[in-house]
């Protein structure tokens, strides 16, 4: 999760700053961020992602200043996972 | 009149707007604990400053879903005054009562002290008794005060007079260079479009008394006092 693009980052801004006078001028940007990684109940990665975007959604996000993108462990690869097991699952918040 | 001071669980600024309340205005005031639904028949609610769950993933986010917020929304949707400051606003910012958010400041200082703020509106219950242009000298003390909105929703927010508070200098003129936190456009507090909840950065309760240096808070309080004895008052 970071702030939107549109929002400044003054964090992010002090990093690029300090990486600067480091001589690391070729980088050109930081953004700066949250990550949460969910340890959730759910049957198949499916779920786990949709329940994981309400949460964003309801409290982990504030959609006036911040955007994120979620991230599913097994997601298109592995199998549902057995009832009573769990999945992990990031989320990580991006720029949108 | 009756206060109703709601303590969240790391809530600092409760006492001080109890003896504003109180003690320098000689109304009545109650302390509301988080899990409680019950104002206690308060004419007016107050959100007070601090930092409610130690301001743990955004400052005001998890305080939102505390059981006694959905008695203070019944309350502000029959018109009841209510009024968020410091760590009040933001909490009222992340329930929604109103529109932006507030972000770390510009330089990523907590800043401590003494600024001034003109009144924009005169037409909310928390500001009814001042002038409009009135400049009003209170202290801040946050350290996420820079507000932040969409610019279409601070556009919104102008064109129906929701800018209640405006940082400026002693003359009143609204420069950059009195803005502490880098907030959009100045604001320092706004308001929900009916008018009947507020909230700033700045601490009114905390500038009551000459001894505290300043006496310029006491008409933000004196206002809903006033406007509750008004004729016709909720």
């Amino acid at each position: 999760m970071t702030l939107k693009p549109s929002v400044f980052d003054p964090q992010g801004r002090t990093i690029v700053e300090a990486l600067g006078s480091m001589g690391y001028g070729a980088v050109r940007d930081v953004r700066q961020g949250k990550y949460f990684e969910l340890d959730v109940d759910a049957e198949t990665p499916a779920a786990a992602r949709t329940l994981v975007t309400e949460v964003a959604d309801r409290l982990l996000a504030n959609p006036v200043i911040e955007s994120y993108r979620v991230e599913v462990d097994g997601e298109e690869t592995s199998p549902p996972v057995e009832p009573g097991r769990r999945r992990v699952t990031r989320m990580v918040t991006l720029g949108d | 009149m009756k206060f109703a001071i709601v303590q969240f669980p790391g809530s600092n600024c409760d006492h001080d707007a109890y003896h504003a309340a109180r003690h320098v205005l000689g109304q009545q005031a109650e302390f509301v604990w988080h899990k409680d639904t019950d104002l206690r028949g308060a004419d007016a609610v107050v959100l007070p400053g601090g930092f409610s769950y130690g301001d743990y993933l955004r400052t005001g986010a998890i305080a939102r879903f505390s059981p006694v917020m959905g008695r203070i929304r019944e309350f502000a949707d029959d018109g009841g005054p209510v009024i968020g400051i410091c760590n009040g606003f933001q909490v009222l910012l992340e329930a929604g009562f109103l529109e932006g958010a507030l972000l770390r400041n510009r330089r990523l200082k907590f800043l401590c002290r003494h600024v001034r703020v003109r009144v924009e509106e005169t037409d909310t219950p928390f500001s009814c008794g001042a002038a409009a242009g009135q400049v009003l000298r209170l202290p801040i003390a946050h350290g996420e005060g820079s507000y932040h909105a969409a610019p279409e929703t601070v556009d919104a927010l102008e064109a129906n007079r929701q800018v209640v508070f405006r940082y400026c200098d002693a003359e009143g003129a609204a420069t950059d260079g009195a803005n502490p936190n880098g907030s959009l456009r100045g604001i320092a507090g706004v308001c929900n479009r009916r008018r009947n909840v507020v909230g700033l950065m700045p601490h009114p309760e905390r500038a009551c008394e000459s001894a505290l240096g300043s006496e310029d808070g006491r008409v933000v309080l004196e206002s809903v006092v006033a406007a509750m004895a008004a004729p016709g008052a909720a």
